[in-house]
């Protein structure tokens, strides 16, 4: 049988404040509007999916016009993966017909932070269809011994 | 029609076309075909909707107004688009109103375009189209044209509204689901429904503009997809996975 540590107040400390970054991630992602893009980084934000299998985690993104070859995903710390992508032409406002911004964008950019704890080291990545698939294996915390 | 919902004509209505709707919804399947007729068929806006129960914005095309939701027509047909999400709680009287409008011109079958989510969408080639029917008889027509019947499961979003009142006021209507995206705009599934929509509505349309842009459209939608996967969460779209049970 398993013997549980007990925990010093640091880490305690330490889990409620990252959980409080969490909250306050999933606060910023989910309710605060925001414009897709950001003219001054030059950047148009992705639409995105996280999908929770039972061995895996697949993030796809959408990614119109990019670059196969210059697709970049990052991991970021254990649980989040930003990713880059150049486009194959400059998007300006004026393309949409809208004048009253002004801005251009060749990169599609987004940081995607994972729910559930992953093996970021051993990620897959591929690109079909202008879809880029992340494929996450997850972390199983707890495993019941024979 | 409904007190709380109007529809104002700019022009002469047509008599006994058939009438299309394409709103947002999975894969924006049926704003992208609805897009690409207006500008393949060359169809005019002939009327509009004014209600106090859609949100407060109007779309401004060439700096003039414009309501989200619009009627565009020629002789042969006529076509209800939403630039906007339409939350779950105004879906009912906005397609009641519409589908009252288009009985009161004689509307020969209401069609419906939308998506059916599929997973690994990148990996299927050729896209399917299926089909459901108000009717028997509308439904043997979808199958005497070698359409794939929807036979069971649930539907979710305004086609759902569409059908059941089409049934109940004797309307034949038909929606057409084609493979898409969940999340993502699909340019490729509204080019694969448009091509069965020319079986049953006889319309000629040239899908090969619309799959060059899939790009551009794809980056354009992006926000409206937003808006839209929004809404498809509180109305539980995903309720569409669910294997339904057998009620005799």
């Amino acid at each position: 049988m398993s013997t549980r540590r007990r925990r010093s107040i640091f880490e305690i400390i330490n889990e409620y404040f990252e959980n409080l970054e969490e909250w306050t991630e999933r606060f910023r992602e989910g309710l605060i509007e925001k414009p897709s893009w950001d003219h001054r980084a030059c950047t148009m934000e992705p639409l995105r999916d996280i999908m929770v299998a039972p061995t895996e985690v697949i993030v796809t993104v959408d990614l119109p016009y990019a670059e196969e070859n210059r697709i970049r995903v990052k991991p970021v710390g254990r649980d989040t993966i930003e990713i880059f992508a150049k486009m194959k032409r400059k998007i300006r406002f004026d393309d949409f017909g809208m004048t009253h911004y002004k801005g251009e964008f060749q990169t599609l950019h987004c940081r995607t932070r994972i729910p559930i704890p992953i093996d970021i080291d051993k990620m897959e990545v591929r690109f079909k269809k202008g879809i880029l698939e992340i494929r996450l294996p997850r972390k199983h915390g707890h495993e019941i011994p024979e | 029609m409904s007190e709380e919902v109007k529809i104002i004509e700019r022009k002469e209505i047509p008599r006994n076309t058939v009438m299309l709707f394409g709103f947002p919804d999975v894969g924006l399947v049926g704003v992208i075909a609805a897009s690409h007729l207006i500008s393949d068929l060359d169809l005019t806006e002939v009327a509009y909707m004014d209600s106090r129960l859609l949100p407060p914005l109007i779309v401004l095309h060439e700096g003039l107004p414009h309501s989200p939701i619009r009627i565009f027509g020629n002789h042969d047909v006529l076509l209800a688009v939403s630039e906007t999400a339409i939350s779950a709680d105004t879906i009912y009287p906005v397609m009641h109103a519409l589908i009252d409008w288009g009985r009161s011109k004689n509307v020969k079958m209401m069609i419906s375009m939308s998506g059916i989510p599929v997973q690994d969408r990148q990996d299927i080639e050729k896209l399917k189209v299926f089909a459901a029917a108000s009717s028997p008889e509308t439904l043997k027509v979808v199958r005497d044209e070698g359409l794939e019947v929807l036979k069971e499961g649930y539907m979710v979003g305004p086609q759902a509204v569409m059908m059941q009142y089409c049934a109940n006021t004797r309307v034949p209507a038909i929606t057409l689901l084609a493979q898409c995206f969940f999340k993502y705009p699909d340019p490729e599934a509204a080019a694969a429904l448009l091509k069965e929509l020319k079986k049953i509505a006889r319309i000629k349309v040239d899908v090969s503009k619309l799959l060059e842009k899939g790009e551009e459209i794809r980056l354009r939608a992006r926000d409206v997809m937003k808006r839209t996967q929004q809404e498809m969460s509180k109305m539980k779209k995903t309720q569409e996975y669910d294997i339904p049970m057998y009620v005799s």
